[in-house]
């Protein structure tokens, strides 16, 4: 029959739309619980007792925080405040979070939560919570993470030992080298460290967003570890012929608890999209200011500059700056939102300012000491 | 001049490595994994272990755990040098006495001389951990 023969659709009864949200409660595959306004648990449906253990007698009746344990990815109960059920109560809006239910036997589960309040003429009469176990994602996404490392890694074997012979010969280990030769290997080093930054930048950003990133805060001195990574960052400035400045401004120490390794990546990265953004003959100037409880860093080149309308979008994924992707075909769009990120698990803030045309100073302040990170990896990597 | 174990499984790095260390004046003695660096440091004493984590046979990780470095070997630096940074292995590495880090593919041969230089010259309190 075609659509246009059908009836028009009756309008269901009471009892029909009534028999309508009961299929629809009891067939979804995601776990669903509704509670009253006290946050007593009123029906479960059959996912729900899946996922939980426990039978729809075992929890109807019952008030709902108390029954059903959540806890943190440190193994800590959530806060009543912090349910999501209390928020929805509290705001009167949707919720949507993931933590790890307690199952009856003990074992906990991650799930993916959305809570929503139900609301008659603005009063509440309950709360749905629809929830899935999020178990078979978080694996793949640690094997994922996994197999990006493992690969990372066995890339960048034979890489570092293009790197390594290269220097060697343009170090003078193995004699002298003509104009020529120079030139060429120079363009295989910058060939290998381009290859290099991109296997980096994939690991790390692969990272962050599974939450695996180890951190390992050491006191350092952050005019001292800029310092150590100089001679590289110049031989790309000499490239373009880009005056390379470091300076120190202000008194007090630049000593910082905080991991060496993340902050040379997070300053590579600034510099080198600073000396790739900047015209040849250009300028580009790394000022270290301590402060008392921060020591900033203030990365300004004399470049092409990000314009305003694109601003907002700077620290998103893929984002490259429409002014200069004529200029510049190399880049992935990854550098801001991976060096976003980095200074995120630091403590760390960033900010800019800008003008087409007339160069940008980005800015980077990181924390005197690192509080001891919450490990969100934690119950990824056990299980 | 101070000595030096490298240990590194993969041949042309190790034998790279050996190159500019000795071109530097070091005593440079190779291993190709952990237990061979095991055996070498029974007729060795090195001032400073370089050390890969990712290796066959007997990895980093596991060598610095046998060779008990904080205990038995605490005047001995070790320089882990791999490729795989900001993982837990690197992290673990530290509270088995490795002083620091780096990457292998970032590192030119004049860097790894210098920061060979640096981290001897380092006193044992800036070891530690902060």
């Amino acid at each position: 029959m075609a659509e246009t023969d059908m009836p028009s659709a009756p309008r269901r009864t009471a009892h029909e739309r009534q028999a309508e949200v009961e299929a629809l409660f009891t067939s979804i595959g995601d776990g669903a619980i509704s509670t009253d306004e006290f946050g007593r648990i009123t029906r479960v449906n059959p996912a729900a007792q899946g996922i939980l253990g426990y039978s729809e007698d075992e929890l109807v009746g019952t008030w709902f925080p108390k029954k059903i344990i959540a806890v943190s990815a440190d193994d800590v109960p959530t806060n009543l405040i912090d349910r999501p059920i209390t928020k929805a109560f509290l705001t009167g809006r949707p919720i949507a979070e993931k933590m790890f239910y307690r199952r009856q036997d003990g074992q906990e589960i991650p799930v993916s939560i959305n809570v929503s309040p139900i609301l008659l003429n603005g009063k509440p009469l309950g709360a749905i919570e629809v929830f899935r176990d999020i178990s078979l994602e978080q694996e793949v996404d640690r094997m994922k993470s996994e197999f990006i490392s493992l690969a990372s890694h066995q890339l960048r074997t034979p890489l570092s030992a293009i790197k390594t012979y290269t220097h060697m010969l343009t170090d003078g280990y193995m004699g002298d080298l003509n104009e020529a030769q120079n030139k060429s290997l120079s363009t295989i080093v910058g060939a290998t460290n381009r290859m290099n930054e991109l296997i980096s930048t994939l690991l790390n950003i692969t990272r962050i967003e599974s939450g695996t990133i180890a951190i390992s805060p050491k006191l350092v001195k952050l005019n001292e570890l800029v310092e150590e990574l100089m001679p590289e960052l110049e031989l790309m400035a000499t490239a373009k012929s880009i005056d390379l400045k470091l300076q120190l401004r202000g008194k007090g120490s630049t000593a910082i608890k905080t991991d060496a390794l993340i902050v040379k990546e997070i300053v590579t990265n600034l510099v080198s999209n600073a000396i790739k953004y900047t015209p040849d003959n250009g300028q580009v100037t790394i000022t270290i200011r301590p402060h008392r409880n921060e020591v900033q860093v203030e990365v300004t080149d004399s470049g092409w500059g990000i314009p305003k309308f694109s601003q907002d979008q700077v620290f998103s994924k893929f984002f490259r700056a429409q002014n200069i992707v004529k200029r510049e075909t190399t880049g992935t769009g990854l550098g801001l939102y991976l060096v976003k990120g980095l200074l995120d698990t630091l403590d760390g803030k960033i900010w800019f300012h800008s003008e087409e045309g007339a160069g940008t100073n980005f800015f980077f302040t990181l924390p005197r000491t690192l509080p001891n990170k919450k490990s969100s990896s934690r119950k990824k990597a056990k299980a | 001049m101070a000595r030096i174990l490298v240990v590194e499984d993969d041949h042309d790095l190790n034998n790279a490595y050996c190159i500019i260390l000795r071109h530097e004046g070091y005593e440079v003695v190779e291993a190709f994994d952990g237990q061979e660096a095991l055996e070498k440091l029974k007729n060795f004493e090195p001032d400073l272990v370089l050390l890969d984590l990712l290796m066959p046979i007997m990895g980093g990780l596991e060598f610095l755990k046998k060779w008990d470095a904080p205990k038995k070997h605490n005047k001995v630096k070790i320089l882990i040098f791999t490729n795989m940074e900001n993982s837990p292995e690197v992290a673990e590495s530290y509270k088995f006495g490795a002083s620091r880090a780096i990457i292998k593919s970032w590192t030119a041969p004049h860097n790894l001389a210098r920061v060979v230089t640096d981290t001897l010259q380092t006193s044992d309190d800036a070891k530690l951990p902060a």
